[in-house]
């Protein structure tokens, strides 16, 4: 077990033991110095094409990075965990993963990752995903957790159905994205799936 | 449009805005269980459905995002109020609406909510422009799905267990189709085949 290093206000409900570690990563709060490496991967074109938002100035990375110091912990709904993910064997920051706490009534929460592409392919997002998901069913007591991506995200669904996450939607242009038609697909898991593994 | 200009004629229906003395016909099937499940307004007694009656009374124009239109299916023959169909203009940047319809028990099964559906997004692409229309339904309605279906749309959503209803997991189904999808399959139908050989 893991003490946490990282003080949390008292209203927090549930918040993980940071750092979290898997086999080859740890999870844990961004902090001040991540800016630039942030930036490597939001910055690029081939990240932001399946993403809401377009490529992302240093300057809006400095301000990301600002906000998602304060989201490490579930006080309520809305409440966002959005963690750095570290690869323990050369202390670099990756990418980022997140949980949203999208219903407290209806225990619903929406996962999301994004990788660097030198660190794409090598199964890195399912293993972090993992040990939100982990979080979520076993710690905050979820009922069910989705992800979404673009339809041609095609490694992104690969992610999710790693993670043993079913295909419940594949929308078409139900809304515009940067200016084009979108076409998304949503996976989730129950609380049974994911205690049934 | 004024209210006169609001009537539909389909081949066994008027589509016409409720008017006051229609109350009775909604109320009779608008407080049953399967059809509350999908009712902005809920009637747990005559006041409540005095109220919720009044607004769908009210909902005559979709000029911006977020109104709904609602007419009475009046069937041809007898005059009979049937039930009542409903357009939403759900977004306005992307050109959504969504259909929504009620038919009291006695006039199921015979193609009146079909017929009804059908008209309204015809009226939905046609007067309205929409890019597309979708409708959604519980996983038990089978006689929705079945509708639904029927009239080409297409199955983009089975969300398992997203939310609670009245203390049960509820299962959700999203059908939708496209402006262009539906030109091609209202308008331009395929020539029988013992008519051209």
């Amino acid at each position: 077990m893991n003490v946490s290093h990282v003080p949390l206000p008292a209203t927090v409900q549930f918040a993980p033991d940071y750092p979290v570690e898997t086999q080859r990563l740890l999870l844990r709060p961004f902090s001040r110095g991540d800016v630039d490496a942030v930036y490597s991967y939001r910055s690029r074109a081939d990240v932001a094409e399946y993403l809401f938002d377009p490529p992302m100035t240093h300057e809006e990375c400095a301000e990301a990075v600002r906000q998602r110091i304060g989201q490490i912990a579930f006080s309520g709904e809305g409440d966002k965990l959005l963690l750095a993910v570290e690869r323990k064997e050369d202390q670099r920051l990756v990418g980022e993963v997140s949980l949203i706490w999208r219903s407290v009534a209806d225990a619903q929460a929406e996962l999301g990752y994004i990788l660097h592409p030198d660190a794409q392919g090598q199964g890195l997002a399912t293993e972090a995903g993992r040990a939100l998901l982990a979080f979520g069913f076993e710690v905050v007591g979820l009922h069910r957790i989705y992800a979404r991506c673009d339809a041609r995200n095609l490694a992104s669904a690969r992610v999710m159905r790693r993670l043993g996450m079913v295909e419940e939607a594949h929308l078409r242009e139900h809304m515009q994205v940067k200016g084009r038609w979108d076409e998304e697909l949503i996976y989730g898991i129950r609380e049974a799936e994911w205690f049934a593994r | 449009m004024t209210k006169n200009e609001l009537t539909v004629k389909t081949d066994r229906l008027i589509l016409r805005p409720l008017e006051r003395s229609d109350f009775d016909a909604v109320l009779s099937y608008y407080s049953l269980p399967d059809v509350q499940r999908y009712l902005d307004w809920k009637a747990r007694d005559k006041i409540e459905a005095k109220v919720a009656f009044d607004a769908l009374r009210k909902q005559t124009r979709l000029t911006r995002p977020g109104e709904i239109i609602t007419f009475a299916i009046v069937r041809k023959t007898d005059g009979a109020v049937m039930g009542h169909v409903s357009l939403r203009w759900a977004d306005a940047h992307a050109a959504q609406g969504e259909v929504r319809f009620a038919l009291g028990p006695a006039f199921r099964r015979q193609g009146f909510g079909s017929e009804a559906v059908n008209a309204v997004i015809t009226m939905g692409f046609a007067d309205y422009k929409l890019h597309r229309i979708f409708a959604v339904t519980a996983g038990k309605n089978e006689a929705a799905a079945k509708l639904l279906k029927h009239l080409g749309m297409r199955l983009e959503a089975h969300y398992r267990e997203h939310a609670l209803f009245q203390g049960e997991w509820d299962e959700e189904l999203h059908f939708a189709i496209l402006d262009r999808e539906w030109q091609r399959s209202a308008k331009v139908r395929d020539l029988s085949r013992h008519k051209v050989a």
